[in-house]
């Protein structure tokens, strides 16, 4: 374990210490291509191009293999906790084409569905904020998003977005569950009036957001354009109470932009860049309170960044988990910086 | 699956990687002729646009051209990064001419697009490639084996890269190196391919297999290995692609033969090295792995062949090909459905012709339906294997807690060949903290709560004010744990009685002089002897008449009323005393409805002790002294609501200044639900450390509170609930579970509150307590497996979760545990009671579906089983790492009020001179305090407290209709919760809310039941031969505390090593050995994990060493 510092970012910003706590062998026969952990932060869930899903009970430190998910007929690119209100619930998400929704059921985790209806690989798979049911948004490289609704007993209801992305929608990420005027407490014992709302990025280089209306249907509601290259991965920031919505978007292109959005009728998203990369970067992801965003990127290198009090976004730290490259990702960071 | 096409007959060129939007140029070809003979030609582009769902390509210029092309390149020449300058199009003519093209300039529009051109080739220019390393050089190849190495920079005259190979043959293909900058490779339909060291100016290497079949029309290097290239063979009789490696030239590494016939073009990925296309008079296009052999994609084309075909540069999914029948295709290798673009096009069709009535024959068209080629609907399959540029090698995810995820797959330099190494596959988790300062600050608070120094807290946050609104803050925070509070505060707000008192005989000595006393004096001398006169009665008309006659029939009124009406103030008063208190309090209001003096208001005030009056109709500007009056002379059980009444006229009222100040009102009136709501319109919230400084004063407050009045103010209004709760999500985004959970509000059944509490117990690692199945805040959503199954009425719909999303945690009906006599009697409490102990919560919505049992008398009824409960609050978890007497704790027995000095008979008015902060010498309050909050050591058991409470005194608790939901409850029962000094109507314990979690516990193992006997055994001798409260105290707090370790013995979650180690404390502890007992336990804890045992062993070391002292 150790700690690793960034020499002074300027004026006001305090240290930021990323200390690795835990070091999980997976046992991983290939590459990771993503690792997750659970509502509580005690198990940890990652997938592999070895073709199975792993789950770990991580707590106190330790590493303990819970379920070994074999039924991937190919990569496993990325898997989703369900909200623990309805169970312990895994979805995964592969290069076959298919996602397996998984299941704990009196301490086994099985499949307890098989959703089969895309064209090419399935690149990603979110869930829908809890307060919506048991819903999952799903994008594949056959350029559809699927979106899986549970309707009881063993029944999923599929509703598809056919050519969302021309080529391929790398990611979904769910807007959190904000009731409009949510700021008004809403009358008690109503059913709130929620618009459910996704983004999604892909290789057409745009970022989509996406609606549902009255009907139920899904519809396009934004098109958000400043990226020159696959858009790699979208993340809507978590709802702080505040009005303002907020969504990053990172590309091959090595930039990565952070859309907000004041308005209440949700139509004008203005882009900021956070930074521009030297490689492609692969994933941005929130932390619970929104304020800080990881991003990671094709030169295997970790940052965070933090918006400062001027509304300019700064790395506050250079994340390094292998020891013995310390001193470089510290220089390469600076290099980043200026 | 097909993306786009274009009808032409022409060679093509994707624009370079770095140019966006992506380009296509095509270029007429010079092989091939389309069925019009035209020998026109044009260079054209066109824009690769993936939002367009048609299939029609954007063509952006079109230049004729007199020339037809056999090769088509687009070089990155004097790009830079940002794509501004397009690059240079660099085509081979037929006559051995090479051209220089300025695609920005075609796209333009100029007339001037050639920048420069070279006819110094042998007949047609059918090899082109760019150098990758140097952009500026392009190597050529034409017939009589000619070969040029072309400067961009210097154009006029091209190099050679060493002498030409004889017999002179026609160059077919050229690559450079993808590696090496100075090799360059060229190959000839003859079968021969040489390669050329540009160092050395010469060929180093020829490669030929020598069968003479091998008609060379595709030559590639590895993307990644320099010493391997492919060559592909047109000749039908040998349809193959060669893998040579250079390192081993005499024969090929690997033969592809997956074509029938010749192959006429290969393409390799930049982007993936598994990757490389190959076209063939087959008609085939496919995609395999040169490194295997393996076959990973065939295209789905048309009969026709392809004689060109291109991997995009920019988009690697993307590739391109060019077909005899006259078209050029692009492809997406991802695979995927047509069948929206297909629908797309007819709908295109179809809002093209206006839908309506477009040939005027007064049928509307009948809507196109497209012959549904297929049941097999369209599906395109994937790559077999995925590609590179899809599989992440890298990533970092948040998740609860402040955790940061990660991994990353360390990129191999695949050795040449060598077999993929071994590598560990290992995921990081991280503890990203960025708010030390909020850190520490918290950590300092915390440490406050438990050691009580609130006195030098508050006063190290005096000294460190940087404004003096919080310098006030605090000073008023630091006066609820001082004596004489009330004095103090009046202190504050610059009333120093001592300072007064001075003041006033200041005053009196300049308007009367030296002499007051002597004065006095003269005139007692002068009044008594003039009582022994006589003097005359005057009953004549006038006013003095008529005063003595109504005086002497005794009719007092009358004459106060002449009095009054002469302006004899001073008689009139007189008069009423003598006339008995109704008519002195007529004649006083009669004399304030006269007077008019500036302070004739306070003093009607002070009288009519209206303070109310004061409050409400006061000048802003004199709220000081508004509330000195009232701290001065208000009763307790109205003073906390003028305190109140004030503030919000301040912050109602007053200007954004007077607004603050409403704070120190909240303060004085200990209503810290108000003072966050003040402090919060005042503040900006967002921020860490303002939400630490509103924070510390709540927390310190709600500790005066506590401390003052020994009231249950573990209650929460919804705002201080949502601070308190933004307060521990911030703790918890820092890592600190542990603060966060001590910080949340206990005893509160707001479902964000219950659902942060059980993730954040979760979090820590815990088994939630007692408990086989955990169980979650949440109405479970069934999620059956497999096909449905038999579950009738389970039919929960997720669709309208909104409506069953509440915390399990049932509330239980509220008990007071001191009413009871006996414990049967709980469980007979009618149902009907149970939301008043939420306390101003909302209480369940109808929706609320009870799960499993319903009766909430059988949730309560297995309580006498874990007895050393029954009375505290017990969190729904354990919480082992909580410091001890957390800062929401209940009041423990010790922590009685401090006995204050009190009259007896509360008597306003009387001048700032007698502390009245602390609770009135109320009986039933005083009893109250007593009540022991601590637990009842275990011995007693199953046994309840017996109440002290007078018989038959009505428990407000119970009744009261607490608060309407959404008003906080302290405004609404002001007068019950009280305020400093205010009597006590509500110290009732409740029994908190219980989540059903905690009635099963299992029974402890009976190999361990020794354990508990042997400390509850200890424990109990220690407190019976203990003398001095305090260890009493550290006592009773270990005997609850042990409750961990029982718990954990039941759940049987110890590992085997602590149990034993356990065991032979106790042995220890029955051979009264307890120096060896603290060694063995020594050695447990630095031999066990500290999160297993952190709950109990500190407590278990406090009991060996109390009974080490003691020696019992």
């Amino acid at each position: 374990m150790f700690v690793e510092r960034l020499p002074d970012e300027g004026p006001g910003d305090q240290h930021t210490e990323v200390s690795v706590i835990n070091t999980v062998d997976t046992s991983h026969e290939d590459m990771i291509h993503d690792a997750q952990m659970d509502y509580y932060g005690t198990r940890l869930a990652t997938c592999s191009s070895d073709r199975s899903v792993k789950i770990f009970d991580v707590r106190n430190g330790g590493q303990i293999l819970i379920a070994d998910l074999r039924g991937h007929e190919g990569p496993v690119w990325q898997v989703a906790w369900a909200h623990p209100m309805y169970g312990n619930i895994l979805a995964s998400c592969s290069y076959d084409r298919k996602v397996i929704i998984w299941k704990e059921e009196n301490g086994t985790w099985e499949k307890t569905h098989e959703h089969t209806g895309h064209d090419s690989s399935v690149n990603s798979v979110c869930w829908a904020p809890h307060d919506y049911g048991l819903i999952l948004a799903c994008g594949s490289s056959d350029g559809a998003i699927s979106l899986l609704t549970y309707t009881g007993e063993g029944q999923w209801e599929v509703k598809k977005i056919n050519n969302a992305h021309t080529i391929g929608c790398n990611a979904v990420s769910w807007a959190p569950a904000v009731v409009p005027g949510s700021l008004i407490d809403q009358p008690s014992g109503q059913k709130p009036n929620y618009i459910k709302k996704f983004a999604s990025g892909g290789c057409d280089n745009l970022v989509k957001l996406w609606k549902e209306e009255e009907d139920g249907q899904w519809k396009e509601e934004q098109k958000l354009e400043a990226h020159s290259d696959w858009v790699r991965d979208v993340a809507w920031a978590p709802s702080i109470g505040l009005p303002t919505s907020t969504i990053a978007s990172c590309s091959q292109d090595g930039r990565v932009f952070i859309w907000t959005c004041d308005d209440a009728s949700g139509n004008t998203w203005s882009p900021k860049l956070l930074h521009k990369f030297n490689d492609v970067v692969w994933h941005v992801s929130w932390s619970i309170t929104a304020n800080i965003l990881a991003v990671s990127g094709g030169d295997n290198k970790v940052t965070l960044w933090k918006e400062s009090v001027d509304g300019q976004w700064v790395c506050i730290s250079d994340v390094n988990k292998g020891q013995g490259s310390v001193s470089t990702s510290v220089t390469e960071g600076q290099q980043n910086e200026q | 699956m097909k993306l786009k096409e274009v009808d032409r007959t022409a060679m093509q060129a994707w624009s370079p990687a770095q140019n966006h939007p992506i380009y296509l140029a095509t270029g007429t070809s010079a092989q091939q002729l389309d069925a019009t003979f035209s020998t026109n030609a044009s260079l054209e582009i066109f824009e690769l646009d993936l939002s367009d769902p048609s299939l029609d390509m954007k063509s952006c210029a079109t230049f004729s051209s007199s020339h037809r092309y056999h090769k088509l390149i687009w070089g990155p020449h004097k790009m830079d990064s940002k794509g501004s300058v397009s690059g240079v199009l660099i085509a081979g003519g037929e006559n051995g001419n090479i051209i220089l093209y300025d695609p920005s300039k075609i796209i333009a529009g100029d007339k001037e697009v050639v920048i420069a051109q070279n006819d110094k080739h042998t007949g047609p220019v059918r090899a082109l490639d760019v150098n990758i390393f140097q952009t500026n050089l392009v190597a050529s190849g034409a017939n009589e084996s000619e070969i040029y190495i072309w400067d961009l920079n210097n154009f006029a005259t091209p190099m050679t890269p060493g002498a030409k190979t004889q017999p002179p043959e026609d160059i077919s293909c050229i690559a450079w190196n993808r590696q090496v900058q100075h090799i360059l490779a060229s190959a000839s339909p003859s079968g021969r391919a040489t390669v050329w060291d540009l160092r050395k100016n010469e060929p180093i290497i020829k490669v030929s297999d020598h069968s003479n079949r091998m008609h060379c029309s595709g030559l590639a290097w590895h993307p990644d290995v320099a010493t391997q290239m492919v060559l592909a063979s047109e000749d039908d009789r040998l349809p193959v692609v060669q893998m040579w490696d250079l390192r081993f030239a005499t024969s090929p590494l690997r033969v592809l033969e997956n074509h029938a016939r010749g192959i006429l073009a290969i393409a390799w990925s930049m982007a993936d090295p598994e990757l490389l296309l190959s076209c063939g008079k087959d008609a085939k296009i496919l995609c395999s792995n040169p490194n295997t052999g393996e076959v990973l994609y065939e295209l789905p084309t048309n009969t026709q062949w392809c004689f060109d075909i291109q991997w995009c540069p920019r988009n690697p999914a993307v590739l391109s090909a060019a077909s005899f029948d006259g078209r050029i295709s692009v492809y997406s290798i991802m695979g995927g459905s047509a069948d929206g673009l297909r629908q797309k096009q007819v709908d295109k069709l179809s809002s093209s012709f206006g839908n309506l009535d477009p040939f005027g024959t007064g049928q509307p068209l009948p809507p196109l339906q497209i012959p549904q080629q297929t049941a097999q609907h369209n599906i395109v399959l994937p790559l077999k294997k995925p590609p590179k540029w899809i599989r992440r090698p890298v990533g970092a995810s948040f998740s609860f807690g402040g955790k940061l995820v990660t991994f990353e797959n360390i990129r191999m330099q695949s050795q040449q060949g060598a077999e993929q190494q071994q590598q560990q596959h290992h995921v990081f988790i991280s503890q990203v903290v960025t708010e030390k300062e909020f850190l520490s600050r918290s950590d300092q608070l915390q440490q406050v709560v438990q050691s009580q120094g609130f006195v030098s807290y508050c006063q190290k946050k005096i000294d460190a004010s940087q404004t003096e609104f919080e310098k006030n803050v605090w000073s008023f925070l630091k006066v609820n744990f001082e004596n004489d509070s009330r004095g103090k505060y009046l202190e504050l707000l610059g009333y120093r009685k001592e300072d007064l008192g001075k003041k006033i005989a200041l005053a009196l000595n300049k308007v009367d002089g030296t002499d007051v006393h002597i004065k006095e004096e003269k005139e007692e001398s002068e009044f008594l002897p003039s009582a022994g006169k006589t003097f005359n009665i005057s009953i004549s008309g006038d006013i003095d008449g008529l005063i003595t006659q109504a005086l002497l029939t005794g009719n007092f009124e009358s004459a106060v009323d002449l009095c009054l009406h002469d302006n004899r103030m001073a008689d009139a008063i007189i008069l009423a005393i003598a006339g008995g208190q109704e008519l002195l309090a007529q004649t006083q209001k009669k004399y304030f409805a006269k007077s008019q003096s500036k302070i004739t208001r306070l003093i009607t005030a002070v009288v009519m002790k209206n303070w109310r009056e004061i409050v409400e109709s006061c000048d802003l500007r004199n709220w000081r002294e508004a509330l000195a009056a009232v701290l001065t002379y208000a009763k307790p059980d109205e003073f906390s609501a003028l305190c109140d009444l004030l503030g919000t006229r301040l912050e109602s009222e007053g200007d954004s200044l007077l607004q603050t100040q409403a704070c120190l009102c909240y303060i004085c009136a200990g209503n810290v639900e108000k003072l966050v709501a003040c402090w919060t319109k005042a503040q900006d919230g967002s921020n860490p450390l303002s939400l630490q400084d509103l924070i510390e004063k709540v927390v310190i407050l709600r500790k005066a509170v506590q401390l003052t009045q020994a009231v249950d103010t573990n209650t929460v209004g919804v705002l201080l609930a949502e601070k308190m709760s933004q307060y521990a999500n911030l703790l918890a985004a820092q890592g600190s579970i542990a603060a966060a959970l001590a910080f949340l509000p206990e005893n509160t059944n707001q479902p964000n509150i219950v659902q942060l509490r059980d993730r954040l117990c979760r979090a820590q690692g815990e088994p939630t307590l007692g408990q086989e199945s955990p169980k979650i805040p949440y109405e479970r959503q069934q999620l059956p497996k497999g096909r449905p199954g038999p579950v009738a009425g389970h039919t929960q719909m997720p669709r309208v979760p909104t409506q069953q999303y509440y915390p399990h945690v049932r509330i239980a009906p509220t008990v007071t545990t001191w009413s009871n006599k006996t414990p049967t009697a709980l469980p007979s409490h009618p149902p009907a009671a149970s939301p008043s102990d939420t306390q101003g919560e909302n209480p369940p919505p109808p929706g609320f579906i009870m799960h499993g049992n319903v009766n909430p008398n059988a949730a309560v009824a297995p309580l006498p089983t874990s007895p050393g409960h029954m009375h505290t609050q017990i969190p729904p978890y354990p919480q082992p790492q909580r410091p001890q007497n957390g800062w929401n704790d209940p009041p423990a027995l010790n922590r009685i009020p401090k006995k204050k000095k009190m009259p007896e008979n509360f008597m306003p008015p009387v001048p700032i001179t007698s502390p009245i902060m602390n609770p009135l010498g109320d009986p039933q309050s005083q009893m109250l305090q007593q009540q022991p909050s601590a637990p009842v050591p275990l011995s007693s058991q199953a046994s309840f407290p017996q109440p002290h409470l007078p018989g038959g005194q009505p428990f407000h608790g119970i009744q009261q209709p607490l608060g309407q939901p959404g008003m906080p409850p302290s405004f609404s029962k002001p007068n019950i919760e009280g305020a400093p000094g205010a009597p006590i109507g509500n110290t009732i314990q409740h029994v908190q809310s219980l989540p059903t979690e905690k009635i099963t516990k299992k029974p402890i193992p009976d190999e361990h039941l020794i354990l508990k006997t042997t400390f509850e055994d200890l424990i109990q001798r220690c407190l019976s031969s203990a003398t001095d409260p305090q260890t009493k105290r550290k006592l009773d707090d270990a005997s609850k505390r042990l409750e961990f370790l029982y718990d954990k013995l039941r759940e049987q979650t110890l590992s085997p090593t602590i149990i034993s180690g356990l065991h032979s404390i106790a042995r220890s502890i029955e051979t009264r050995n307890y120096s060896e007992g603290l060694t063995i336990h020594t050695h447990v804890v630095s031999t066990s994990n500290f999160s297993e045992t952190s709950a109990f062993m500190p407590v278990l070391k406090v009991v060996l060493t109390q009974a080490h002292k003691l020696g019992v």
